[in-house]
């Protein structure tokens, strides 16, 4: 092949990957926040992820229709060999920016075979922890970890950038407000949210994910070289592909396809179908067009081979089935109690944690900030699941849409007014802090915010020893808890400055708390 | 800061002329008139409401800013009855445009998401179709204001609504919890920022102290479609019942006064109305308002 010719494969590539990021994004954006808006598509890039597809089928065994579609890109890969990750993987774009921008970092650095072999354990690590009841599968599959990146650090954090860079122009006053001013609008109406997002664990996901970024200094392509699950089921899967990459006569043995090559090997005396990401860098490095681009029937590979071994696999199943249990024999597991709430329409709890991927979908779409990604509430295991924290949010009566983005249905796809009717939890009066008990003075913002048509929170008028001394009268609330569907409205609107009056449990929740 | 100033001024005039507090309050009660129209069509009574209280060019002069300040508070559809109906919105702004207004401005502090609550009350298309400026409060545009008020003596506003030349106050009369009823006076917690719920604790007198600290021009109440139980936010289609009325005034108590009427209520029975009579913001004998009733 031509110089001309591969310049012109890795400019269709360049595109392609380009396309299919801002795809990633617009369907993320264009969801977007608001509860009266209906397009929900977020969730299709996940349909396309077969390692999901494995995880769930093991965790649950059943196979999630929609999830069938991950089969196209897995059976072209028989094909194509890793076109995946080199052309569609809007994660693996990302990589490849940062590969190319860090290049002078990276460049001159080896990859080394040995740690290839990494992600290969990790996907074995995690379909063990899938055989024995956890679901760790999230934390680095591509999709789920940009999802929840973007969902927690990057669109709060780009929010509150622009936030601070042009609040001046709120002002109107001054050269400088004035000035700001047009472009502060504009921000206003079309990018930044109405209140700043603010998420748990922004800090922790933040941190892997600059880190992921930061890595590529160290290998080109770090994350999709050793750490992603999805790049290694796809990388067995290339292994009988079609296509590879060829020397022909021609070639001088300069070894310069392996200068930019994601793995740094080469057609000439190391190429691996397994990590070829068909990129096609090493074809426009060629000074002599040696490089040849076949599709021949799979054949035995003469070359270094990645190939784990049986005591690596043997040894990465056991401790991945000690490892399993770990979090499993944590309190939590078996206590009768738990102190968080899930959102609506979620499934029975260890049913939850078989299927939530902990991709941050739910809490993307949240229009009001209540879904937040646990640390340890629900476990070790329950890392980045969402949980509900009416402190920075509440569960908006006319909207659903967590129920209609969750890509393995741990939130059930319900009806809006299915919706309406599901019971989250109970609010709980804090006696001691409510001021209509403590203080003895009327109050009853929860009352007023209460959604229920048939209002789950009333008043009733109660003498009351006040904090003077004296007998009043006062409007006291109560909690009618057939009525309540624990939407967590009242615990965020409570005025009380300290802590809320009442509070939002997981008392009477409708899905079953069994493992 | 017009209004700042006006406000700032006036309350130094009066003091100066030694009158009682009590009467000039932050503003001196206009002329009481109310007019009390109903019908089949919300737009059409609503221009004969403020028809028949003088006309809109009485309120608003050639090149005015106008803030139109509607209840859009929460995420309901118009026939929950929960936020004022579009239809009268949509004559206010309308009018106030003919009047020859520059720029008319439709906005407030919602207690749901304003993006959402905005849309489905189909407040931002009508607002938005006729080319008014829809804003969302932002906290950076928070300021604090003087409502010189026993329960409210400062507390942050949204610049929006005093760097206006003139405020309409176009509420929805409903049911509600604490304060009994929302109408006119109450709606006005819609240009407060702040934990506004800290002001439950004495609610009659927040309202009367907001009505009195902040200049309204003109109120338009919208009693089409009034939800008689589970206010503020209601949802149930049962509690609404059709009044198909529509009040203005440019007394926000008086207003308030026959609003109680048109629910079918007495207004002494009502905290914010009492804490008003204190106050002096009108005439707080229902049998004394001079109210202009008509039919379209």
């Amino acid at each position: 092949m031509t110089k001309r010719t591969g310049r012109l494969w890795q400019r269709l590539r360049i595109s392609s990957q380009v396309l299919f990021t801002a795809l990633f994004f617009y369907l993320l954006i264009r969801t977007g926040q608001s509860a009266t808006e209906t397009f929900t598509f977020s969730d299709y890039f996940f349909y396309f992820d077969p390692l999901l597809l494995l995880l769930n089928l093991i965790a649950t065994h059943k196979v999630m229709p929609l999830f069938l579609l991950s089969l196209i890109p897995l059976v072209l890969t028989l094909v194509l060999g890793r076109f995946f990750c080199g052309w569609v993987c809007p994660m693996g774009a990302i990589q490849q920016l940062f590969t190319r921008l860090f290049r002078k970092s990276n460049r001159e650095k080896q990859v080394s075979r040995t740690l290839l072999k990494m992600k290969y354990i990790i996907l074995i690590l995690v379909v063990v922890f899938a055989l024995m009841g956890t679901h760790l599968g999230g934390w680095l599959d591509p999709f789920s970890l940009l999802t929840r990146s973007t969902a927690t650090v990057i669109s709060p954090a780009v929010n509150h950038t622009l936030e601070q860079t042009l609040k001046g122009g709120a002002g109107e006053t001054g050269i400088v407000a004035g000035s700001l001013k047009p472009v502060y609008q504009l921000a206003r109406d079309h990018v930044i949210t109405e209140k700043q997002r603010a998420f748990a664990q922004s800090l922790l996901i933040g941190a892997i994910f600059l880190a992921i970024i930061l890595l590529n200094m160290a290998r080109r392509r770090f994350f999709c070289n050793y750490l992603c699950p999805l790049g290694a089921l796809y990388g067995l899967v290339a292994k009988f592909s079609l296509f590879n990459f060829k020397v022909d006569d021609s070639c001088k043995a300069c070894n310069l396809c392996a200068k930019n090559c994601t793995y740094a090997g080469s057609p000439y005396q190391d190429y691996l179908k397994s990590e070829c990401l068909v990129c096609f860098n090493c074809t426009t490095d060629c000074p002599h067009g040696s490089i040849l681009a076949r599709f021949l029937p799979p054949k035995r590979e003469n070359r270094t081979k990645i190939d784990l071994g049986r005591r690596k696999l043997v040894g990465s199943i056991v401790s991945g089935v000690f490892a399993a249990s770990l979090p499993r024999i944590a309190p939590a597991s078996i206590r009768k109690t738990h102190p968080f709430t899930r959102p609506p329409g979620s499934v029975s709890e260890k049913e939850f944690l078989e299927k939530c991927i902990r991709c941050g979908e739910c809490i993307q779409v949240c229009p009001t900030n209540l879904l937040q990604p646990a640390l340890t509430e629900a476990g070790w295991d329950g890392i980045w699941t969402p949980i509900l924290n009416p402190a920075t949010g509440y569960c908006e009566f006319e909207c659903h849409k967590c129920t209609q983005v969750c890509p393995t249905e741990a939130i059930a796809r319900i009806s809006l007014e299915e919706k309406k009717k599901f019971k989250i939890g109970t609010a709980v009066i804090d006696r001691d802090r409510c001021y209509t008990y403590a203080d003895g003075y009327n109050c009853a913002v929860c009352e007023e915010h209460c959604p229920v048509p048939d209002k789950a929170i009333r008043f009733r008028e109660v003498p009351v020893w006040n904090f003077e001394g004296r007998l009043v009268t006062v409007k006291q609330i109560y909690v009618i808890p057939d009525l309540c569907i624990g939407c967590g409205i009242c615990e965020n609107v409570c005025p009380r400055s300290d802590a809320p009056g009442i509070i939002n449990t997981a008392e009477e929740e409708q899905r079953e708390f069994s493992y | 800061m017009k209004r700042r100033d006006f406000i700032k001024s006036t309350a130094a005039a009066s003091s100066a002329l030694f009158i009682p507090a009590t009467i000039a309050g932050g503003e001196t009660a206009p002329a009481s008139l109310v007019a009390r129209v109903s019908g089949e069509s919300p737009y059409d009574i609503t221009n004969k409401a403020i028809e028949l209280v003088g006309g809109m060019r009485k309120f608003i002069a050639k090149g005015d800013v106008v803030m139109v300040k509607p209840n859009i508070g929460w995420n309901r559809t118009v026939e929950q009855g929960a936020c004022t109906n579009p239809e009268v919105v949509k004559a206010v702004i309308e009018q106030v445009m003919n009047a020859g207004a520059k720029e008319v401005i439709v906005m407030d502090h919602t207690c749901h998401k304003s993006a959402d609550t905005y849309r489905r009350s189909g407040i931002e298309e009508v607002a938005k179709n006729l080319g008014a400026d829809v804003r969302h409060a932002d906290d950076n545009r928070l300021v604090i204001h003087d409502f010189k008020g026993e329960r409210i003596p400062r507390w942050p506003v949204y610049r929006d609504f005093l760097d206006v030349d003139k405020f309409i106050n176009v509420p929805i009369l409903k049911h509600h919890g604490s304060a009994g009823l929302t109408i006119g006076m109450k709606n006005l917690y819609g240009i407060l920022g702040g934990v506004r719920g800290k002001l439950h604790r004495s609610m009659g007198a927040s309202i009367a102290d907001l009505a009195r600290g902040f200049k309204t021009d003109l109120t338009v109440v919208d009693a089409y479609r009034v939800m008689k139980r589970n206010g503020p936010v209601g949802g149930r289609l049962s509690d609404v019942e059709l009044k198909k009325t529509v009040l203005a005034s440019a007394n926000i108590f008086e207003v308030d006064m026959v609003s109680v009427d048109v629910f079918g209520e007495t207004p002494e029975r009502f905290e914010f109305i009492q804490e008003g009579i204190k106050r002096n913001l009108g005439i707080g004998d229902l049998s004394k308002i001079n109210v202009k009733t008509a039919a379209v």
